[in-house]
């Protein structure tokens, strides 16, 4: 089995950006769209999350996983939940409003009602940029971030350094195990283990699944112990740790921090300061439906 | 060390299973490696069984591409840090009462892990909490629990074995 990560060097903008920085904008982001449903801030962060993620010149061939699995959770939460059902924006949007279709609407020669408001309809526009403007500025990160960097990035962000050592080594041991995992599966069928099979019951199918996890598991923890022992043999946490891969702040990262924490204490300003953190519709929009 | 091995283990176990797409157990569920930080917290404890479900989560995230979702990271790290939390009343791991302290530490961490994870979407997606019920918590919480309940027992029984041999 062959890991590969999804990183690679595309001299984009993003790669000259310090790990930190890019964390330190990416949750800036996420606390700035989280505190506010007022469409024009959720509008502005969109936009700034948009240009972020252009910023990093992905091409829909490397994010495609990252983005289905982002479109099923919208599809059920805004199509489903908002639209349809209605349930999703319980609490947020107020009870009753202006129903897109009061008289209905003819459907295959049929007539159909559907209960679908003006208010429910722009949660959902709403809704919709605030989780596509968290989604494009966490997704890009597997592909735009050396594996080498997590460990350290963590570390100097101020997690502790074991944490952040075990990131690190956890990098390390990820071909090791999957090889590994390969050499127990590839074992486990010649000795007729049937992990395809589609055959018995929910039990038996999940039991199925123990021959290959373990004795992948067992083999994992005897040879830490290895490795563990040939570190206190060399005197592993006597010393502060140093890192191989070194971060430098440069002054553009200096200058996207401070974006990021502008952009974040004007939304929170303003969705607190101003009454500008709750739902609300613009009258332009009800002009489209009158 | 054990936590780096869990993590690096949770990763490509779920990796293998979601994107390398072993078409295994009949379409029952999508990740049978979420017994990995639930046995590394029974087996070493709670700090151990937090990092490995935290990291590992972090590490299958970036494998498969997924990208970087916190909330649903520390939702991992629970299911491993309350098993964990009774590893100190877990001596023999072959043990009825041991295994039986197990599973009910697989309920409480998968509750508690996914359901901090589901409650999150509230806050970052502005979802209600019958989405948050039904469409994040109830899939995540009855596939977790069940591959929990089934494999960590043979693994509790597999460990005991080696710890036997090795004297350990």
């Amino acid at each position: 089995m062959l890991v590969t990560w999804n990183y690679r060097y595309r001299n984009s903008l993003i790669d000259h950006i310090d790990p930190r920085a890019r964390f330190i904008f990416s949750f800036a982001v996420l606390l700035a769209a989280t505190s506010t449903w007022n469409p024009l801030l959720l509008a502005i962060i969109f936009v700034i999350s948009i240009a972020w993620y252009s910023s990093a010149k992905l091409s829909w061939q490397d994010t495609k996983r990252g983005w289905l699995m982002i479109s099923i959770l919208l599809f059920t939460m805004i199509v489903v939940n908002t639209i349809i059902t209605g349930g999703g924006a319980g609490g947020v949007v107020p009870e009753g409003g202006q129903l897109v279709w009061p008289e209905g609407f003819n459907l295959f020669g049929r007539h159909m009602t559907f209960g679908l408001t003006v208010e429910r309809l722009w949660f959902a526009v709403a809704q919709l940029m605030r989780i596509l403007s968290i989604s494009l500025v966490f997704i890009m990160i597997p592909y735009t971030m050396d594996s080498r960097a997590y460990g350290v990035t963590f570390r100097k962000l101020g997690l502790p350094d074991r944490l952040a050592y075990t990131m690190e080594l956890s990098f390390r041991f990820i071909p090791t195990l999957a090889r590994n995992f390969q050499v127990t599966l590839d074992a486990q069928r010649a000795r007729g283990f049937e992990l395809d099979s589609v055959k018995g019951g929910i039990l038996s199918k999940v039991r199925r699944i123990a021959p290959l996890i373990i004795p992948v598991t067992m083999n994992a923890i005897v040879s830490s112990e290895d490795i563990a022992n040939a570190m206190d043999l060399r005197g592993f946490g006597q010393q502060k740790r140093t890192w191989l891969y070194e971060l430098k702040y440069q002054w553009w990262d200096y200058a996207v921090i401070a974006f990021a924490v502008v952009l974040l204490g004007v939304i929170v300003y303003l969705a607190y300061g101003h009454g500008m953190r709750l739902f609300e519709v613009p009258q332009w929009w009800y002009g489209l439906f009158s | 060390m054990y936590a780096a091995i869990g993590a690096a283990l949770y990763a490509v176990v779920t990796w293998a299973f979601n994107v390398w797409q072993i078409p295994g157990a009949g379409n029952v569920g999508i990740r049978p490696a979420v017994v990995i930080p639930m046995f590394f917290g029974i087996a070493f404890g709670p700090i151990v069984g937090f990092i490995t479900g935290f990291v590992g989560n972090i590490l299958a995230d970036l494998l498969s591409g997924y990208g970087f979702w916190v909330w649903w990271d520390l939702g991992n790290g629970i299911m491993g840090l309350i098993p964990g939390l009774f590893s100190v009343l877990i001596t023999n791991y072959k043990a009825g009462r041991s295994i039986f302290l197990a599973e009910i530490s697989v309920v409480l961490g998968v509750l508690f892990g996914m359901g901090l994870a589901a409650i999150s979407e509230m806050w970052v997606s502005g979802a209600d909490m019958n989405t948050v019920i039904f469409a994040n918590f109830l899939p995540a919480f009855l596939t977790n629990v069940l591959w929990g309940l089934v494999l960590l027992p043979l693994l509790m029984v597999a460990y005991s074995a080696i710890v036997s041999q090795s004297g350990r």
